[in-house]
């Protein structure tokens, strides 16, 4: 019950976030030089081929009117039409949310279960060599450029072991996950080595607690006391690292999607700045703000679940 | 799975015994006998963007829906002229005034429907009164009429020459009357045209598949069952894709690529015949840049080789006019200004600037070739005492910046969409269209005279002197420094056979076979 509420309040203290990030973005976008129209016509540009595109994006009206306009279509559902694809956002948003959700999902997944394992064993035997190669190695992974380690990827598991499609993200169900792993992998890479650090060291902060040392005292083994009792609390922290990073990642998964041509929200936000689609800018920067808002509820969730200390309350 | 995991070993294994075999790549060309049927999957940089023909600018949509929706008319393969596609003739009035075309027997469009003159009127017509389009090309239309059912009669509104050229645009693609009964938007998303090829699905961002049309009036044609588009956006995940057979053409891979290809025995590159021109810009309302000296003080002191060498790896040409070689009435013996550092140095002596000036050259941050000229530029200048100041700034803001004509120097390009040089002429040297003479404000009244005078003359001669005269006097005035003809980069699998891209950047898709 109090969960359920905690819930409706977060979702509730969205809405003024929104509106916030709705008055910012659009007139940020519209301010900053360049215009949708002369983009678009590119050298076949003259003044009245601007002038008419322009009447037909509704840009020939006062600013503030634009505005109004934009939230009044917004609390009905309706992100307005893209000026590049002639098509509603939400259509163009629709499509490309689920790249962005797998790839999220499936990098999560990935980081997890090459992040666990490994700080697992460098707690396990603090200082010694595999504790040593366990904090040295993941650095590796965290300075390669994301660009290049896709492509390695790319080159080894798919090209020449023929495991996993080059590139793309298909139309089923399979084929979405056969294309999923390899960028899931790059975003691992990446992410895993943070995740380690901040896992480890909430171990080893667990293992030296006293609760600890009287479970060793009656006698539990090893195994059991790392997974069962240390990990369960040194989680608590690593929770908020992944939810954090997660967060970030929305909007920061550009690179991995232009390397394996993933059809994702990042590449779509990118594009239409670029050719100053204002309507898709200002839809998906609504659609980002409302999904980091989840992943953080999400955290804050997980977080509460983990460790009883932690209400839902606040 | 086991498909792809075997086309992937063949092709990892016939590169490996290429580079074993010391490269006798010829005499192991896996073409084949080209056979019926197969889908074809052509990758490139960016997805289209609309069908919408009339009002639609990036090629990545125009080649795709240009398989779907043909004119009367169509571009040859030398770009140089027009040739029979919708209508099989057409008879010229006395006064220049009036186009007669008979259309060809037994074209259906993709739902059955038979095309008719009716639909050839409803879509010129519709092509004219597009608003922020392409409208410009239909400027001397005056009416479009349907005497019967086989003939149509365009009427312009004073003599124009480039009429057919005009008609032969994708913006005047025939569909069936009314759209089929469907609105204009809901149409374009699974538009109907005579097309090869007929509309199958777009996934956004992922892939747009159009099929085989087996009522395509050539008959024997298309060969291949289907062909898909896919978006790739990194130049590398592009090449992998078409080395581990994925896909079977790659559009416009990096230059600095080509070379690894010669030694493949799956996979080939050819440089294609273009009508892309580059061209550095002067704003002519920006001093010195209004002095003719200053101009082509700065036109003679670039060496387009060492650009063409640095920005093309070689392939390219220097360009003497500002029309391309594949375009009608280019001529060869253009002036074009050459690299001659004393004769810079002697036209910057005649100027209001003998010593030299600051000058900003508007870059568009990201792009490539842009930072290479502006860098060679820099250099190229600095011994006539002209110092350049390079300014990045993002593609749209360039471009916003270059329309308003708020630059000093910038770079531009050029590619043709119709086989007539008005389209160009017009846009590069006749300040009255609205683009301010190619966004440079070059007006010289013999040279829009000149413009006015080819585009009413029926006689080749005669507009062959016109434009000979134009491009003359455009390259003594240097409004533009003319700087390279570039082709079109393909790389493609050596089971594609009868690629052939024309100079106006479009393919014949209906002429290509895929070997087994």
């Amino acid at each position: 019950m109090a969960y359920l509420a905690f819930i409706g309040r977060r979702l509730w203290q969205l809405l003024p976030v929104l509106f916030g990030i709705t008055l910012v973005v659009f007139f940020m976008i519209h301010l900053i030089p360049g215009d949708p129209a002369s983009t678009l016509l590119g050298n076949r540009s003259t003044p009245q081929a601007v002038a008419a595109l322009r009447t037909q994006f509704g840009l020939d009206q006062p600013l503030y009117q634009q505005y109004l306009d934009f939230l009044g279509r917004v609390v009905r559902g309706d992100l307005g039409s893209s000026f590049v694809y002639k098509s509603p956002v939400r259509g163009l948003v629709e499509g490309r949310i689920s790249a962005t959700l797998w790839l999220l999902g499936a990098g999560a997944l990935f980081s997890l279960l090459l992040s666990v394992p490994l700080a697992v064993l460098a707690a396990s035997r603090k200082g010694a060599a595999r504790d040593q190669a366990v904090r040295v190695v993941p650095l590796i992974g965290l300075g390669m450029p994301t660009v290049w380690v896709g492509l390695m990827l790319q080159l080894f598991f798919a090209l020449r072991l023929g495991l996993f499609p080059v590139s793309g993200f298909g139309t089923s169900f399979t084929e979405h996950a056969q294309s999923i792993v390899l960028p899931a992998l790059t975003v691992a890479v990446a992410l895993a080595p943070i995740l380690v650090r901040s896992l480890r060291t909430s171990l080893l902060d667990v293992l030296d607690s006293d609760y600890v040392l009287t479970a060793r005292a009656k006698g539990i083994s090893r195994g059991r006391l790392l997974v069962r009792h240390a990990l369960r609390n040194a989680a608590v922290s690593s929770v908020t690292v992944l939810g954090v990073n997660i967060a970030y990642l929305v909007g920061a998964t550009v690179i991995v999607e232009r390397v394996f041509a993933l059809p994702g929200l990042g590449t779509l936000m990118l594009e239409s700045i670029y050719s100053r689609d204002f309507p898709v800018v200002q839809g998906v920067v609504i659609v980002i703000a409302v999904l980091v808002v989840i992943v953080n509820l999400a955290t804050d969730l997980a977080h509460a679940s983990l460790d009883p200390r932690v209400g839902v309350e606040a | 799975m086991r498909r792809v995991i075997a086309t992937v070993v063949t092709a990892a294994l016939s590169v490996t015994l290429a580079g074993c075999g010391g490269g006798t790549t010829s005499a192991k060309n896996t073409a084949g006998v080209p056979a019926k049927g197969g889908d074809l999957v052509i990758v490139k940089a960016l997805d289209s963007k609309s069908m919408d023909n009339t009002t639609t600018f990036d090629n990545d949509s125009i080649w795709v829906f240009e398989q779907m929706m043909e004119p009367l008319y169509t571009v040859t393969e030398d770009g140089k002229g027009v040739k029979p596609w919708l209508a099989t003739s057409f008879t010229l009035s006395p006064d220049k005034l009036h186009y007669t075309f008979t259309l060809r027997k037994g074209v259906t469009f993709h739902n059955g429907q038979p095309m008719t003159s009716a639909d050839v009127k409803f879509s010129i017509d519709q092509a004219t009164k597009t608003k922020g389009g392409w409208e410009f090309i239909n400027t001397a239309i005056k009416s479009v009429a349907a005497p019967t059912p086989d003939t149509v009669v365009v009427t312009t509104k004073y003599p124009w020459a480039p009429l057919v050229a005009d008609l032969s645009n994708f913006n005047n693609g025939i569909v069936p009357k009314d759209y089929a009964g469907m609105t204009s938007k809901q149409f374009y998303e699974h538009p109907v045209g005579t097309g090869p090829f007929k509309w199958d699905h777009w996934t956004k961002g992922s892939e747009l598949k159009l099929v085989k049309n087996p009522n395509y009036w050539q008959s024997g044609k298309p060969s291949l069952d289907s062909v898909t588009w896919k978006p790739v956006p990194d130049d590398n995940t592009r090449t992998l894709q078409l080395q581990g057979g994925q896909a079977q053409i790659n559009e416009f891979p990096p230059i600095s690529s080509l070379g690894q290809l010669k030694n493949s025995s799956t996979v080939q590159a050819t440089l294609f015949d273009s009508t892309k021109t580059d061209y550095l810009l002067f704003n002519h309302t920006a001093k010195p840049f209004n002095d003719v000296h200053a101009r082509r003080a700065i036109s003679l002191a670039i060496d387009r080789e060492a650009i063409i060498k640095s920005v093309l790896f070689g392939n390219g040409k220097p360009a003497n006019s500002f029309m391309p070689p594949q375009v009608p009435y280019y001529d060869a013996a253009t002036p074009g200004l050459k690299y001659d550092l004393t004769a810079a140095k002697a036209e910057l002596a005649k100027s209001t600037t003998p010593q030299g000036f600051t000058a900003t050259y508007l870059a568009a941050a990201g792009d490539v070739q842009d930072a290479a000229i502006a860098q060679i530029l820099q250099g190229a200048v600095k011994p006539l005492g002209i110092t350049i100041k390079i300014e990045n700034v993002d593609p749209a803001t360039a471009r916003a910046r270059q329309d308003k004509q708020d630059y000093q120097i910038t770079h531009s390009s050029w590619t043709m969409d119709i086989a007539d040089p008005d389209e160009l002429v017009s846009f590069a040297v006749d300040p009255t269209t609205g683009a301010k003479a190619f966004y440079t404000g070059y007006s010289n009244k013999d040279v829009i005279d000149a413009t006015h005078a080819a585009q009413k003359a029926f006689d080749p001669a005669v507009r062959q002197a016109k434009y000979t005269f134009i491009q003359k006097q455009a390259a003594e005035d240097a409004f533009m420094a003319f700087l390279y003809y570039s082709p079109y980069q393909w790389a493609y699998s050596k089971k594609v056979q009868g690629f052939k891209p024309y100079p106006t950047g479009n393919y014949h898709l209906e002429d290509v076979t895929l070997s087994k």
